[in-house]
């Protein structure tokens, strides 16, 4: 039986299409999980609501920008300080939240001039910012203000200013996802086409899907500066606004999450014919393949094989290293939505730890064939998973770690598997060559955590071991070794530095002529 | 000189202080054992307070949702509520207690969850549950009225007022602790119990600090029982020490059972110790033990060697619930600091006439302003643009980037405070709590003079 | 030519299942490297299907390859990769003639399509809007 019904949900069988053991031989056509359908109430399911998904996931990485929320105040205050999209602006949007605070007598009168009062009062707080995105929440929705109109309004008042409307209501949809898919259109419905960036290269690229956490997309921004290519606009962490109005004129779209933004690389290429290149950030050889496929797209392919070179050879032998001592370990792949397949072989392949079990909160059933296709046989996938699937999954899986939630993690804590965050990373950042090593450094770190050791000893009943005072993690994870490989002089552990970002702000790049003829 | 209080004039709001209602009654309901909430409205509602939640404790609670969607917000969604009660009953056996926490969006669409706990009575629980004691609790928390603060008051009241019932005197005390910590019960029920009372806390949250252990899987919950709730009619007295969180259902209690009441001061600082020890006397008939004074004056005599030479003049903002703000700069005054700015992140009107309030505004010889209905942008607009100077600030870590852009030393007091560890396992009520704050708030100042090399080597000789 | 040895010894069903094998062997590599065969309409992931794995099979084949508009282009990048990486981890291929290359790829295409389009469960692939 490749579906899984989880002993905790035999009381509500609708659950059990949501779940698939990948079987010997199975392929996706023979099952796989429902996917993005709405919650079972009171099921203790993990997912957020539309809201959150337009403002908080792609929204509010957009650095230049003051992100307001029309509603109560909840829904700001929520998604406020819960990541970690920095910017290389300060971090202006993880530091400043706006909200109209709408309050009873709104709710019965409207709230209309209130808004226009707060649009205007929130450009005079912060003078140097003079791009605005507004977000509808359920309480707006419902008493049916025209936030569009009020913006065009204020625009038509204050010239000089610009704002972006997205009405993504947190009930509009199973999760976060449907929040995604509307903040997509409405940018390019709305702001696409309204600016135009200049053009400093040859070869221009969106870089969609990816929201700088802990500095990813300036990391990769690195490797395509080195190329000699320009990151027109960034969809969205450490995006600016109006790089993001000019996304028709690049040459590319180069897609890394394709879960929360390939609505609109499908409408670019639609409607300007921009193709659209699925990449993985994650991993060496994903990594360098999705580097060659850029480069091979504009013709410079020797500046990507560079680039690869010059990165594996420094950071290879340390992958190496964690992959020695990582592989098979047990972990289950709990993620939000893409990670699940950004990862599931790529973690196999080059740390050698086997993916037991892979989830998805708000994911479609498109990303459980990525995901599945990507695991090994016998893993466990599952749909919107909650609270007590989770537990009887670990209990069944005995996992040596999990990849997932903060708060997730908390529980998972408590039957003595350790996490890693993998929404905001724990020491990232995970992308690149050098962040893939420090992702296995983390899984490591994790797993050979000797505290962690402790918690699986009961004093009351167990021997205590007294011969030690102290453990290492070495002396965890280098007790069965073989000897060639724990003395491996060509391996080592991480050598970079706590902050991996501060060599590449401010870096100087080579200039490349521009060539005669373009793409 | 003067202290004056006035309401934001900018309507809006540039970075919150507080959240909204649900979050409160969220609060209070991982109080109770054997309760699990549902929260009536979109997922994020529930989503983000189990994060925010454990962002502070390091636990993961748990909290249902009913998971409204687009069919719902458009055609009601009571049946969603209907089917969240019968999933969460038959997955989790142990639950007794389920409070159907309301939303901005169900309220604005007008669903009537009162009307579905009555249908639920008489139906669902009647026919699937006949031998299973079930407690469906409509909690209205609208989150475009009050607060956070208001809402774990009313879900307070409510829980209260759904289980009190009148049988015998059992000669305890109701303590009713507002929004606290789990180190603050632990100080509480220790001043309580060296007085020799027996008292119901509500809410027992000590347990929210919960062990990684060997074996099982121990998570993170209350333990207030559904007896503790019902014998709170028959106590012998109520104590709320916050006026703003708890207030409401002493008052409950007193009116509906004529339990003799003291509500307030939040025992912050010695003084308000003294006071709260005095009050459980008066209620109690119990003397002050000797232990009290001793440990009395182990925190005085710790206080006492950081007032003049370190906290004198000290100029503090303050923000947060409006009972430990409160609290915090009377305690400030006690320890000839100057509170210059009290921020109260909600439009509560009973502010403005709050006898403690009242009393700043009598009294205090400096100038200092207490804003309501505020957000961190009134502090940091004063920071930034209007010259206030400050030595010091108190309040929950969402202000923590006021602190990090313009130098000033803060010490992380109040929910939430996830950027610093552990600092839910600490009181700040009573002499241990007094303690605590000063000792903190003198290292805060130290680190600071150190990184900014200010007057550093004083600490030289001390 | 070890391979042409073993073809001419084998009966016709033999040298299907030989085919078949590297059929998957082929589609193992794509559903576990790739992504552009999982788009998220069946028209779309047609489109896909057809303007790669035509691509790498002219690329295995050395017939010329179509890149003369930017999603021309874009399918050529990925035929590169691809065509690349079958030449790298598949020795056999090398000893295959071009006819049965062309056999093997059709096999491949048709595969692919009914994983990721015919046979795929996905329910959301016949929405007809993004």
């Amino acid at each position: 039986m490749p579906y899984h019904l989880f002993k905790c949900s035999e009381c509500i069988p609708e659950r059990e299409k949501h779940a698939v053991i990948k079987g010997p031989g199975e392929t996706l056509a023979d099952a796989l999980p429902l996917g993005y359908l709405n919650t079972i109430p009171g099921s203790i399911s993990e997912r957020g609501c539309a809201y959150c998904g337009a403002k908080h996931v792609i929204g509010t990485p957009m650095k230049d920008v003051i992100h307001l929320s029309h509603g109560p105040v909840g829904c700001t205050y929520d998604t406020w300080q819960t990541k970690r999209y920095i910017s290389d602006n300060d971090n202006f949007q993880l530091k400043y939240t706006f909200a109209t605070d709408m309050k009873e007598k709104h709710i019965v009168f409207g709230a209309e001039k209130l808004l226009k009062q707060t649009i205007i009062d929130s450009f005079k707080a912060v003078p140097h910012i003079k791009h605005m995105t507004i977000y509808q929440t359920c309480a707006s929705a419902l008493i049916g203000d025209d936030i569009n109109a009020i913006a065009q309004e204020v625009m038509e008042e204050m010239p000089g200013v610009d704002i972006f409307v997205c009405n993504s209501p947190g009930f509009g949809g199973p999760s976060q996802s449907g929040g995604h898919h509307k903040i997509n259109i409405a940018w390019i419905n709305q702001k696409v086409g309204t600016f135009e960036p200049e053009i400093t290269s040859d070869y221009v690229i969106n870089y969609v899907g990816e929201y700088n956490i802990q500095g990813d997309q300036e990391v990769m921004q690195d490797y395509f500066k080195r190329m000699g290519i320009q990151v027109l606009s960034t969809f969205t962490g450490n995006g600016s606004y109006d790089g993001l109005r000019g996304m028709h004129l690049a040459h590319l779209n180069v897609l890394e999450c394709a879960r929360s933004a390939e609505y609109i690389c499908n409408e670019l290429r639609q409607r300007y014919g921009t193709p659209r290149l699925d990449i993985d950030g994650f991993g060496f050889e994903p990594l360098g393949n999705s580097l060659r496929k850029i480069g091979l797209f504009f013709g410079i392919e020797d500046r990507a094989q560079t680039i690869i070179e010059e990165e594996t050879a420094r950071w290879k032998p340390e992958l190496e290293w964690y992959k020695a001592r990582l592989t098979g370990k047990k972990v289950c792949l709990w993620p939000g939505g893409s990670k699940l397949w950004h990862w599931a072989h790529v973690i196999h392949d080059e740390m050698g730890v086997d993916v037991v079990s892979v989830y998805t909160k708000f994911g479609h059933q498109g990303d459980m064939e990525k995901g599945i296709a990507r695991c090994e046989e016998g893993a466990l996938a599952i749909d919107d998973p909650n609270e007590l699937e989770g537990l009887e999954a670990m209990d069944m899986l005995q996992p040596d770690i999990i990849f997932t939630g903060k708060r997730p993690g908390e529980v998972a804590k408590k039957v003595r598997v350790p996490y890693l965050n993998a929404h905001a990373y724990h020491n990232g950042p995970w992308k690149g060559f050098e962040g893939w090593v420090r992702f296995a450094r983390d899984i490591y770190n994790a797993i050979y955590s000797p505290i962690h050791e402790l918690s699986k000893l009961d004093i009351s009943k167990d021997e205590i071991p007294t011969d030690k005072g102290f453990v290492t993690r070495r002396m965890l994870s280098d007790a069965n070794l073989p000897d060639e490989v724990r003395n491996d002089p060509n391996l080592r552990p991480y050598t970079g530095k706590y902050d991996s970002l501060v060599d590449l702000r401010g870096k100087t790049y080579p200039t490349f002529e521009p060539q005669a003829v373009a793409v | 000189m003067a202290c004056e209080i006035k309401e934001k004039e900018r309507p809006g709001c540039i970075n919150p202080i507080f959240t909204c209602q649900p979050a409160g009654a969220q609060f209070a309901s991982i109080g109770i054992k054997e309760c699990i909430g549902i929260v009536h409205g979109g997922q994020g509602c529930v989503m983000f307070v189990r994060l925010v939640f454990s962002q502070h404790f390091k636990e993961s609670f748990e909290i249902a949702s009913s998971s409204v969607h687009e069919d719902g917000a458009v055609f009601g969604a009571c049946g969603r509520v209907e089917q969240a009660v019968d999933v969460l009953l038959m997955r989790y056996p142990d639950v007794k207690v389920v409070p159907i926490i309301s939303t901005c969006s169900t309220e604005v669409i007008g669903d009537d969850i009162d009307g579905v706990v009555t249908k639920l009575n008489a139906g669902l629980l009647k026919e699937k549950y006949p031998d299973r004691e079930v407690h469906l609790i409509p909690i209205h928390t609208p989150s475009f009225v009050g607060s956070m603060v208001s809402g774990y008051d009313v879900a307070v009241k409510d829980f209260v007022s759904h289980f009190a019932t009148r049988t015998e005197p059992n000669g305890k005390l109701n303590l009713l602790t507002g929004w606290v910590n789990p180190g603050d019960v632990t100080e509480l029920k220790h001043l309580v119990s060296a007085m020799g009372i027996d008292a119901t806390v509500l809410f027992e949250i000590e347990s929210f600090d919960a062990p990684l252990m060997p074996h099982g899987n121990h998570v993170a919950h209350g333990s207030t029982t559904m007896d503790d709730l019902r014998g709170t009619a028959n106590a012998m007295g109520t104590i709320a020490l916050n006026p703003y969180e708890g207030g409401r259902a002493a008052k409950y209690l007193q009116q509906e059972f004529d339990i003799p009441t003291i509500i307030g001061p939040t025992p912050i600082g010695i003084r308000n110790t003294d006071t709260f020890l005095k009050n459980l006397k008066t209620l109690t008939g119990k003397p002050i033990p000797e232990s009290l004074v001793r440990e009395r004056g182990i925190a005085l005599d710790a206080i006492t060697d950081l007032t003049h030479m370190f906290f004198a003049d000290k100029r503090v903002a303050i923000y947060g619930n409006p009972d430990l703000v409160i609290g915090l700069a009377e305690f400030c005054l006690d320890l000839e600091m100057k509170p210059t700015l009290l921020l109260l992140g909600d439009d509560n009107p009973n502010y403005k006439t709050d006898p403690r309030i009242k009393a700043l505004q009598e009294n205090v010889d400096h100038d200092m302003e207490i804003v309501t209905n505020a957000d961190f942008w009134e502090l940091e607009d004063r920071i930034k643009n209007k010259g206030l100077e400050l030595d010091l600030i108190l309040g929950h870590s969402k202000g923590r980037f006021i602190s990090i852009d313009y130098n000033i030393p803060m010490f992380r007091v109040g929910f939430p405070t996830y950027d610093r560890a552990g600092m839910h396992r600490h009181p700040v009520v009573g002499y241990a709590g007094a303690t605590w704050l000063a000792e903190q708030m003198a290292n805060t100042l130290f680190s600071d003079m150190e990184y900014k090399k200010n007057k550093e080597w004083v600490l030289n000789m001390w | 030519m070890r391979c042409d040895t073993e073809t001419t010894t084998m009966g016709d069903a033999m040298r299907d299942d030989v085919m078949k094998d590297r059929i998957e062997q082929l589609v193992d590599y794509i559903m576990k490297k790739c992504l552009w065969q999982f788009h998220s309409r069946a028209w779309d992931r047609t489109r896909q299907n057809e303007g790669i794995l035509t691509r790498t099979r002219q690329l295995l084949c050395d017939e010329p390859v179509d890149i003369s508009t930017p999603d021309a282009r874009c399918y050529w990048v990925d035929a590169v990769c691809l065509a690349d990486a079958f030449r790298t981890r598949y020795a056999w291929l090398a000893d295959m003639s071009k006819d049965d290359i062309a056999v093997l790829m059709q096999g491949l295409h048709e595969r692919i399509e009914f994983l990721t389009v015919t046979g795929s469960l996905n329910l959301e692939l016949t929405d007809q809007k993004y």
